[in-house]
C-alpha cells in the first residue's frame, strides 16, 4: 500500500521537482469519498472506488494547473501551497464527518485458511490490487510513449521541450495518475483499517522516506525500497519495543541518506 | 541589499528615530495585559512570543542556505529536557531554561557535523527525517518522558496568574531578538549569507563552510531550545504532537508567510497567523480555513511575504501616479 502512494508522489516529484506534501491529505480524502459513495449513496463498493479515483484524478489535473505549475522550482511556495491544501482538506473532512470511527465496507468478505495460516481475503485483495497497479505503472513508464515522455522530462525539462513534448500535458497526466493512485490506496486502506482525518500525516512521512530513499527518477526502485522498508518495519519490532523500533528505523534511514543523499537508484535533482 | 542601504541612509540622519520607534513598540506591547486582561488572550500572546523566538531562530539557520525541517524537534529537546529535570530532579526554572537551550544546541551541533555534507533539498529532507527520529526517540522511554500520552506534572513558574509569565516571555523574546539580530548582521551573519549564495565562492575566499554552518545550526537550536523550555514551564504538560512534522511545517509557514528575506518577516508572520485565527474564534470550525486562506493569499499575491506588502502597495501607488516602476509585474503575478 505504501508503494502505491509512494508511486503517486514519485510521479509528481520526478516530473516537477515538487514535493507534494498534500499527498497524504489526498490519500485520506480518497478513502472518505469512497466511504460516502459506498455507504451514504449505497453504490457498489467497487463502483465507489472507481468514482473516487476518477474524482481525484481530475482533482490532480486541477492541482497541477493552478497549484503546482506556477511554482516549479520554487520550493518555499510549493510547501506553502501544499500545507494550505492539506489544512483545507483535513478540516473539510473533520467538520463534515467528525472524528467518529468509520470504515469503508469490505470489498470481499471471508477468511482464507490453509492449515495454521489464516489470512482475510481483504488483505489478499489489497496486496493483489497494489501489486497489479504497481506493475501497470512500471509498464506504463517503461513501455508506452507517454511514459517515455515522462522519463524524458524527468531527465531534462528543457531538452524535452525542444523535442516537441507537450510538457504541461504530460505533467497534468502525471499528477492525475499520482492523485488517482493515492485515492485508490486510501480507499483500500479504509476498508482494511478505520478512516481518520489525520491518517494522511503518518502516511506522508513514510512515503516521503520511501521516495527519497529510492531516489529521484526511479520508479522500479520504489518497489524494491518499499519491500526493504516493509521488511525492516516488520522485523525491528521483534527486537525492540514500539517507539524504540520506530526511532531506530528512522535513524537508519537518516544514516543511509547521509552516506547516499540521492537515494539508492536516483540521480541528482 | 540596495533597499537596505537606502533605508539606512535616511535613518542615519536621525539616529534616535529607530530606537525610539522600537522602544515605543515594546512599551505598547508591555501595556497589552492592562487593556486585554483576560487570561485567555494573555495565553495567546505568550504562545505568540514563544513561537516568535522559534520562527526567528529558524530563519537564522535558513540564512546559511539550510532549511532545517527538524526545528520543532529541537524545540522539543529543550522542552523535554527542562520538563524532565524540573520534574524528577526538581531543578529551578532559571537553571533548566538556559540548560535546555544548551542541550538543544549541543545536539544540534553534533548532528550538524554529518549534515554539513548535504545541501539544498537533500539537507531539508534529511533534517525532516532527523526530526522524526528525534520525536520517536523522545517518546520511546515511556517511564521518563510519558510516551505518547505526554509528560505531565512539570513545575509551573507562576502558578497564580499568567501575567508575570507574559513579562518573562516578553523579556526573553526581546533579548533573543536582539541577540539574533546582532548575530545576523555581524560578520558571521554576512559569512553565512555568502555561503548560502555560493558555497564554492565562499570556500575559495577561505571561509570554513562546515564550521559556519554548524555554528548557525547551534545558535538557531539554542534559541529553539530556550523557547521550548519556556513553553514546558508555561504549559506544564508536553505532548509529542507539538514537535512533530506538522509542527515543523507550521513554523516554516510562519516564516514564509511573513517573508523569509527579512528579519521582521518571521515576527510578523507568527503574530498574524496565531492572533488572527483567534480573533475569529467564534466561527469555531471555520478557523483553520482562515489560516489556510492567509497562506494561499500570500503564496499567490505576495511572493516576498507579508513584509513585502508595503513595497507592493507603494509600487501600485507609483503606478497610479503614472510613474514607471520596473519589474512591478513580477510582484503582481
Amino acid at each position: 500500500m505504501f508503494i502505491l502512494v509512494a508511486l503517486g508522489l514519485a510521479f509528481i516529484f520526478n516530473m516537477m521537482g515538487i514535493l507534494n506534501l498534500a499527498h497524504g491529505a489526498i490519500y485520506m480524502i480518497g478513502g472518505y469519498v469512497t466511504y460516502e459513495f459506498a455507504v451514504v449513496l449505497d453504490i457498489n463498493t467497487w463502483a465507489a472506488l472507481l468514482m473516487s479515483t476518477a474524482i481525484f484524478a481530475s482533482f490532480g489535473v486541477f492541482l497541477e494547473k493552478y497549484c503546482f505549475r506556477p511554482f516549479v522550482g520554487n520550493f518555499d511556495a510549493s510547501v506553502m501551497v501544499c500545507v494550505g491544501i492539506t489544512v483545507i482538506l483535513q478540516n473539510i473532512v473533520n467538520n463534515m464527518l467528525g472524528t467518529q470511527v468509520m470504515a469503508v465496507p469490505h470489498f470481499v468478505g471471508g477468511v482464507f485458511r490453509a492449515g495454521l495460516v489464516s489470512v482475510s481475503y481483504e488483505r489478499i485483495l489489497t496486496f493483489a490490487v497494489g501489486g497489479i497497479l504497481t506493475g501497470i505503472a512500471i509498464w506504463f513508464v517503461n513501455k508506452t510513449r507517454l511514459g517515455q515522455q515522462m522519463k524524458a522530462i524527468t531527465q531534462n525539462r528543457e531538452a524535452a521541450y525542444l523535442q516537441g513534448i507537450d510538457v504541461n500535458r504530460v505533467q497534468s497526466l502525471a499528477c492525475a495518475i499520482g492523485c488517482g493512485l493515492a485515492a485508490v490506496a486510501g480507499s483500500l486502506m479504509g476498508a482494511y483499517t478505520n478512516l481518520n482525518p489525520f491518517m494522511g500525516d503518518d502516511m506522508l512521512a513514510t512515503v516521503l522516506m520511501l521516495v527519497i530513499l529510492a531516489g529521484a527518477g526511479s520508479i522500479g526502485g520504489i518497489v524494491i525500497v518499499g519491500l526493504i522498508l516493509g521488511a525492516m518495519n516488520a522485523v525491528l519490532p521483534v527486537v525492540l519495543t514500539g517507539d524504540y523500533a520506530q526511532a531506530i528505523y528512522v535513524a537508519i534511514v537518516v544514516v543511509i541518506l547521509l552516506f547516499r543523499p540521492r537515494g539508492f537508484f536516483g540521480h541528482e535533482v | 541589499m540596495s533597499d537596505n542601504q537606502r533605508f539606512k541612509s535616511t535613518i542615519g540622519k536621525r539616529k534616535w528615530a529607530k530606537p525610539a520607534v522600537y522602544s515605543v513598540v515594546i512599551v505598547l506591547i508591555c501595556l497589552i495585559p492592562l487593556f486585554i486582561g483576560t487570561p485567555y488572550w494573555v495565553h495567546i500572546f505568550i504562545l505568540t512570543l514563544i513561537y516568535i523566538i522559534v520562527a526567528v531562530s529558524f530563519r537564522t539557520i535558513a540564512i546559511s542556505g539550510q532549511l532545517p525541517l527538524a526545528h520543532a524537534a529541537f524545540m522539543g529537546i529543550g522542552a523535554y529536557f527542562a520538563g524532565m529535570t524540573s520534574k524528577f530532579l526538581s531543578w529551578p526554572p532559571w537553571l533548566t531554561i538556559p540548560l535546555g537551550g544548551m542541550v538543544a544546541a549541543g545536539i544540534g551541533a553534533l548532528t550538524a557535523y554529518p549534515f554539513a555534507r548535504l545541501r539544498a533539498l537533500y539537507y531539508a529532507l534529511c533534517s525532516l527525517f532527523l526530526g522524526m527520529a528525534i520525536v520517536y526517540a523522545i517518546i520511546a522511554p515511556r517511564d521518563w518522558t510519558g510516551g505518547r500520552p505526554g509528560l505531565t506534572g512539570i513545575t509551573p513558574l507562576f502558578p497564580a496568574s499568567n501575567i508575570p509569565f507574559y513579562y518573562l516571555c516578553l523579556g526573553l523574546t526581546v533579548l533573543s531578538l536582539i541577540a539574533l539580530h546582532r548575530f545576523e548582521f555581524s560578520r558571521i551573519g554576512t559569512t553565512l549569507k555568502a555561503i548560502a549564495q555560493s558555497y564554492m565562492v565562499a570556500g575559495s575566499v577561505g571561509i570554513n563552510e562546515v564550521f559556519y554552518r554548524i555554528l548557525a545550526v547551534g545558535v538557531g537550536c539554542f534559541f529553539a531550545g530556550i523557547a521550548g523550555a519556556t513553553y514546558a514551564h508555561y504549559n506544564t504538560v508536553l505532548s509529542y504532537t507539538s514537535f512533530n512534522l506538522m509542527a515543523t511545517l507550521w513554523i516554516v509557514i510562519y516564516v514564509l508567510v511573513g517573508g523569509i528575506g527579512n528579519f521582521a518577516g518571521p515576527i510578523v508572520g507568527t503574530a498574524l497567523l496565531i492572533i488572527i485565527p483567534e480573533i475569529f474564534r467564534e466561527l469555531k470550525t471555520f478557523v483553520p480555513y482562515i489560516s489556510a486562506g492567509i497562506l494561499l493569499i500570500v503564496v499567490y499575491l505576495l511572493p516576498q511575504g507579508l513584509v513585502g506588502l508595503p513595497k507592493l502597495i507603494w509600487s501600485v501607488y507609483l503606478e497610479r501616479r503614472g510613474r514607471r516602476v520596473t519589474g512591478r509585474m513580477e510582484h503582481l503575478i
